[in-house]
């Protein structure tokens, strides 16, 4: 990160260059700001653009990924294969389903997301920062272009008297205002923002597309019953991304984490489940002090 | 206290009236306490108003680039009605204007034009201080009162309310290049460069405006992205924010008392 | 009115950003993850409870094909559908629970999805436990669920209570039918439709009952924060579902602990807290 701002474009270096200071924290967070002894240099902001498509069975990232055949996954990556109990097998029929981690899907978000945090700790760094706070992130499809944008947008700051973090690479938290205090005050420093996406592929054996659709003739079940693939495949999307979030952890803590879960039926049967989850990486710098519990209060008029 | 230069006959009268000790503010019961905590007295509602006519610009279908044209209606609209409003301000002996809000309405009267509203109320400080900005003009915010009292006590004063706008057309893709179904994800470099270039010349703009007020810094400021009635692929991106100067630096906010409320 | 400790909090901002200075310590620990707030955290702490690791419960159960057509007096195998659901959904966040060593759940996020085939719930919380149990705690065999905030949670502990599971009924009908003739004969008379009210009564009615059933179940007390849903299937407009769930407490003090709360004259117009996401404008 020696040379920072040499990919920086034009308009950002004259911006930052500025000898007044910008900040997106509102009045109240830029009092406690203050308090903390932070100084606030400048709003800071990353992209990435990435061209983003649901990957098709005939793709190149899917072959070997045969949804007729069990096999040919990612070392390493989760899977699960299901038999069709009734040995039925034609050209709409497979006698497999299968669960299985897209981890090309997940590197490539990671890809869009990792770019997009480090330059904006490039345009941080490039101002002798110590750490951005108040980070507001977004995916987001932009217009309908067939492409998603990754933008990151935060306000860098200075540890007044303070020493730069190692390495020089600021540190980041999503939390600004008596938040950031009080996790100050209680012993947690920021380390920095982490999130990580996890996607499933479910391809429906045959039973689980009758009881997804209803639409195929096989009599099944005529009472309630758990679907094992599906549910299984909605918590193995969870559990991966709590790993993938936890892998960039090392012993740290994990805190304000927010889960967002989206599904999304690309056929019948095929079935794709995107489980982000992103939070807070806080060190413990000393041992938790237990604040005085707050007064219970009734609000007058 | 300076003349009116370009308002109207009304707005001079209804302000003469403001003149003689009563006063009109949207601030609610707190907010008012709050400016009178921070040594001010409101002295009337005030706002300004332009309608103006947006020039069309052509775009290239397949280039993400600036639409100056756009641009500059947006700015000298929103400048015009703040101007305005300013003056309704100077016209009061105001030191500034407090909790200013900037809209856009579109009629239907009036295809390609906007109507560009600022309103706000007017401040005056009780200690006989001046708090006029480096251009001798009030002041003006976006803050409530609660912001303006929070502000004044971190040792800082609002200089004025300061923006920077972007109109920016975004290239639309080709269908080869949207639909494929081979290949991977991957960054579009145009793009990220595109929508780089257009938000950083947003905030860069405001932050010149700031600097014309010789002022220390920017609070609060919010990246706002409208298409308004250009389609999905025209964003306009305006950046806002309050630039204040430094006074004493001194944060003299007592230390808060933690609560937690019984009610819902 | 106690007096606070005054804090340098500039002191421990130093001493938390000399912590990044260097490299952390190689650790083994698996280190806490959770969906807290900075202040709920804080106040599970004063309140004795720390969180432990962010756990999920999701179930998926089919439905059977044609329950939802055309049909009479309430849809059976629907609401089973729904129960099923429900109680896997947290078998499995109980079993999440358990393997961290957790004593329970707070902040359960409740997301149900009716399906015309299947019925989706999806639980997301924080396990917690007692502060200082020592390396080997004793974990209870069925740790609580329960869809209260953590702040909601200590103001109930700190009363004396403590959320036991969740409570869960639904209940699923199909609107009767009025012959052609009632129709027509209807048309311009002011009338109760009697069999609708009484249908509509009793579905109502069986949510509530089944949910109570279910607090009871789990020896509660009493059912918190009960939220009802009801209202016509978007997939199929004569079936009516009704759900209603909260969280199921019990007394566990001897007694009810009074909170007496101060009375307060707030001067903000909304409470703000900070919201990164209002950087990009209303």
């Amino acid at each position: 990160m020696s040379d920072a701002s040499a990919d920086l474009p034009e308009a950002a270096v004259r911006r930052l260059d500025s000898a007044a200071f910008s900040s997106g924290l509102t009045v109240p967070d830029f009092a406690a700001c203050l308090e903390l002894g932070l100084q606030p240099l400048a709003l800071v902001q990353g992209f990435c653009v990435m061209s983003w498509r649901w990957y098709g069975a005939g793709s190149a990232y899917m072959r070997g990924m045969n949804p007729y055949a069990p096999g040919g996954q990612v070392q390493g990556a989760y899977a699960e294969t299901y038999r069709c109990p009734h040995g039925f097998v034609s050209a709409e029929h497979r006698m497999w389903g299968q669960n299985l981690e897209q981890t090309w899907v997940e590197s490539a978000w990671a890809q869009g997301y990792g770019t997009s945090y480090n330059r904006m700790l490039e345009e941080a760094a490039s101002l002798g920062a110590h750490g951005v706070i108040g980070v507001a992130d977004r995916v987001a499809e932009l217009a309908d272009t067939g492409t998603v944008e990754f933008h990151f947008l935060g306000t860098a700051v200075k540890v007044m008297d303070g020493p730069p973090p190692l390495g020089g690479v600021p540190w980041t938290t999503y939390l600004a205002g008596q938040r950031l205090t009080k996790s100050i005050e209680a012993g947690f420093m920021p380390v920095a923002v982490v999130a990580a996406m996890a996607s499933v592929r479910v391809w429906a054996y045959c039973m689980t597309e009758y009881l997804m659709e209803g639409s195929r003739g096989w009599g099944g079940p005529t009472s309630p019953q758990q679907v094992e693939q599906v549910s299984k495949a909605h918590m193995a999307s969870r559990q991966l991304a709590r790993k993938h979030v936890r892998e960039q952890l090392a012993g740290d803590t994990l805190h304000g984490a927010r889960i967002d879960v989206v599904k999304r039926e690309l056929a019948q049967g095929d079935e794709v489940i995107d489980c982000t989850l992103r939070g807070n990486r806080m060190r413990r710098f000393k041992d938790f002090d237990v604040v005085p519990p707050p007064r219970p209060t009734v609000r007058l008029g | 206290m300076t003349q009116p230069q370009d308002l109207p006959k009304d707005a001079a009268h209804r302000l003469e009236e403001l003149e003689h000790g009563l006063f009109t503010s949207d601030l609610s019961v707190n907010e008012f306490l709050l400016v009178k905590e921070a040594g001010f007295h409101p002295l009337g509602f005030v706002m300004g108003s332009s309608i103006y006519h947006i020039g069309l610009q052509t775009r290239k279908w397949g280039e993400s680039q600036e639409l100056t044209k756009l641009t500059e209606a947006m700015y000298t609209a929103r400048e015009l009605a703040m101007n305005r409003m300013e003056e309704e301000a100077t016209e009061l002996g105001a030191d500034g204007v407090v909790g200013v809000r900037l809209d856009v309405n579109y009629y239907e009267w009036g295809s390609d034009s906007a109507e560009f509203i600022a309103f706000g109320t007017a401040v005056k400080a009780e200690n006989g201080q001046s708090y006029r900005n480096a251009q001798g003009k009030p002041f003006t915010s976006d803050l409530s009162g609660q912001d303006f009292w929070t502000l004044m006590q971190t040792g800082h004063v609002p200089q004025g309310l300061v923006m920077g706008t972007c109109v920016y057309h975004i290239a639309h893709r080709k269908l080869t290049q949207a639909l494929g179904s081979v290949g991977q994800n991957v960054e579009l470099p145009n793009f990220t460069q595109a929508l780089y270039e257009a938000r950083e010349l947003a905030m860069t703009r405001m932050q010149d405006e700031a600097g014309q007020l010789n002022a220390s810094g920017i609070v609060g400021v919010r990246l706002e992205e409208k298409s308004h009635q250009w389609g999905s692929h025209t964003i306009e991106f305006l950046a806002l924010g309050t630039a204040v100067t430094k006074t004493t630096g001194e944060v003299t906010l007592p230390k808060p008392i933690t609560i937690i409320s019984l009610d819902n | 009115m106690t007096d606070i400790p005054a804090v340098d909090v500039r002191a421990e901002m130093l001493s938390g950003a000399k912590s990044l200075t260097v490299a952390a310590a190689p650790t083994k620990s698996r280190g806490v993850t959770s969906d807290l707030s900075i202040d709920e955290a804080l106040l599970l702490h004063a309140a004795g409870w720390e969180p432990v690791d962010l756990v999920c419960g999701v179930s998926v159960v089919s439905v059977p094909m044609g329950v939802w057509n055309w049909g009479q007096g309430e849809i059976t195998s629907a609401a089973a559908g729904h129960n099923a659901a429900v109680r896997e959904a947290s078998a499995e966040l109980r079993n999440e629970c358990v393997k961290v060593q957790g004593h329970g759940v707070v902040g359960v996020r409740v997301d149900v999805e009716v399906h015309p085939h299947h019925i989706d719930v999806e639980l997301t919380g924080t396990a917690v436990r007692p502060v200082n149990q020592g390396a080997h705690p004793a974990v209870p065999a069925s740790p609580f669920i329960s869809d209260l905030s953590a702040r909601d949670f200590t103001l109930l502990a700190g009363a004396g209570w403590m959320p036991v599971g969740l409570a869960f009924g639904a209940s699923f009908v199909y609107a009767p039918r009025r012959s052609a003739g009632d129709t027509m004969r209807q048309k311009t008379q002011n009338i109760e439709l009697t069999n609708f009210t009484e249908a509509m009564y009793a579905a109502r009615e069986s949510a509530m009952e089944r949910m109570q059933q279910s607090a009871l179940d789990v020896h509660g007390q009493g059912v918190v924060e009960v939220k009802v849903t009801e209202g016509p299937m978007h997939f199929a407009r004569h079936a009516v579902g009704f759900t209603a769930w909260g969280t199921a407490v019990r007394l566990v003090a001897d007694a009810h602990q009074f909170v007496q709360p101060q009375v307060i004259l707030p001067l903000d117009d909304k409470i703000v807290a900070f919201e990164a996401q209002s950087l990009r404008g209303a």
